[in-house]
């Protein structure tokens, strides 16, 4: 019953510590007990999507594991803002936050040779407190009124969790018109320079990386495309974004840190000069606005993310490729025998 | 009568506040057997009394740190499983817990 220990390392996470490994023993207990009454019942063994709906019915892990975490710390003020299942991952949140904040500011501080006070940390470390908070009492929220909310199932479930058709719709309509942006800028090349189109022009550079990010935009839709028609093929997301966030991640990093060029003065207007300053302006803001860090931060983060959630997938068919040979041995054995 | 649509809410506060209660009187009866969560389950079951696993592994949790319960980790049918059955403690605070549920069904009976 593969899918039901993955459900259950799924639950685990979001147990306390101390004593996750006795209640997911005994929650193991309990729910193989249903699943053999259930088959008993049935006269045949079920089949991984009959218990793939019944761990449905039984709930969404964090939310099973809530009901073991009444005691758990939580952030209640009148009401609970912060329950105890996504209290611990606040908190490391909000940890990690900090310390990038502070740590960002003391640098910041120190190159501009300004004075480090305690007054220049109060500001920046506020705003943390209070968005994080605001984003974890949203996240609160939607969970207490979809206590089911399988769209973003741990890593572990989401094999056996078919891709939401809606959830393939929404990244066509988002990524759709991005993609016919991308094929137009060539030869529009106002869609992105603006008004400075009239005295700029794309540089060569911009050709080595136009096809490398059209060929990610074109897997990542057709990845949608894919899902929207073989829901139950949940292998393709993790992979593809994972190959496109890396590709990405890779043509981002020398675009942003490597290029510096990716428009000069159209040639009407090399001789005069008077434009260098714009092309320049328009080169940081393209590099670094734009198209810049920001989006190859993100393709980064992204890369462990999918690597994580592929893992489940690359474990199966390992499992399953040990599983053929074994039989295939031990048929290979029956025949010598 | 079956409670209207605005009066659901509080009815379900409140019948789970009125099972809480028996509940726990239930699973204490119940061990005075030794028992496994799933098994302790069933038997609830067959007598009205369903409980979903959510409430009662938290609920076999606290009255074992509470004293009232032990337990021991055995295998059965190839499986770890945890037996649970009333303390010595247990069995002395039951015997007066029952006699004070009699008292309170006996006078509500009375004044229904």
């Amino acid at each position: 019953m593969e899918i039901l220990d993955s459900y259950l390392r799924a639950v685990k996470r979001y147990l306390p510590r101390a004593q996750s490994s006795d209640i997911i023993k005994e929650l193991s207990d309990d729910l193989r007990s249903q699943v053999e009454d259930q088959e008993a019942a049935a006269g045949r063994p079920l089949s991984d999507k009959e218990i793939a709906a019944f761990l449905r019915q039984h709930g969404d892990p964090m939310t099973v594991a809530r009901r073991y975490r009444q005691d758990s710390p939580s952030l209640t003020i009148g009401w609970e803002l912060i329950g105890p299942e996504l209290f611990p991952m606040y908190l490391i949140m909000l940890s990690v936050n900090l310390v990038i904040t502070v740590a960002c500011v003391a640098i910041v501080f120190l190159i501009m040779h300004a004075p480090l006070t305690l007054n220049v940390f109060v500001f920046p470390i506020l705003i943390q407190i209070v968005v994080l908070t605001l984003v974890f009492v949203g996240l609160n929220l939607v969970r207490r009124k979809y206590p089911q909310p399988w769209y973003y199932p741990p890593a572990e479930i989401s094999p056996m969790i078919p891709i939401p058709r809606g959830y393939s719709v929404a990244g066509l309509i988002l990524w759709g018109p991005v993609l016919l942006w991308w094929l137009a800028l060539p030869h529009f090349p106002s869609l992105i320079l603006g008004s400075a189109a009239a005295h700029l022009k794309l540089a060569p550079t911009w050709h080595t990386f136009y096809v490398p990010l059209l060929l990610v935009l074109l897997a990542s839709i057709a990845q949608r495309l894919i899902s929207l028609f073989r829901p139950d093929w949940t292998w393709l997301v993790p992979f593809v974004r994972l190959l496109i966030n890396a590709a990405g991640a890779l043509v981002l990093y020398v675009l942003v840190f490597k290029s510096h060029t990716l428009v000069v003065v159209a040639d009407a207007f090399q001789c005069s000069g008077q434009y260098d300053k714009l092309a320049d302006s328009v080169n940081g803001t393209l590099l670094w606005g734009v198209l810049g860090p920001w989006l190859w931060i993100w393709a980064g983060i992204s890369v462990p993310i999918y690597a994580w959630y592929c893992l489940p997938h690359v474990r199966r068919l390992l499992r399953g490729k040990a599983a053929g040979t074994s039989s295939a041995v031990s048929t290979e054995t029956g025949k010598r025998s | 009568m079956p409670p209207g649509n605005d009066n659901h809410e509080l009815f379900e506060n409140l019948r789970l506040e009125l099972r809480r209660g028996s509940l726990i009187l239930a699973v204490l009866v119940m061990l005075r057997a030794e028992h496994y969560g799933y098994t302790l389950r069933k038997a609830l079951a067959d007598h009205g009394m369903p409980i979903d696993e959510g409430t009662l592994y938290p609920l076999l949790r606290r009255l074992e740190t509470q004293g009232l319960l032990v337990s021991e980790w055995r295998e059965e049918d190839k499986r770890n499983k945890r037996f649970y059955r009333l303390s010595s403690e247990g069995k002395a605070i039951l015997k007066p817990l029952l006699a004070e549920w009699q008292g309170i069904n006996t006078s509500l009976n009375g004044i229904l």
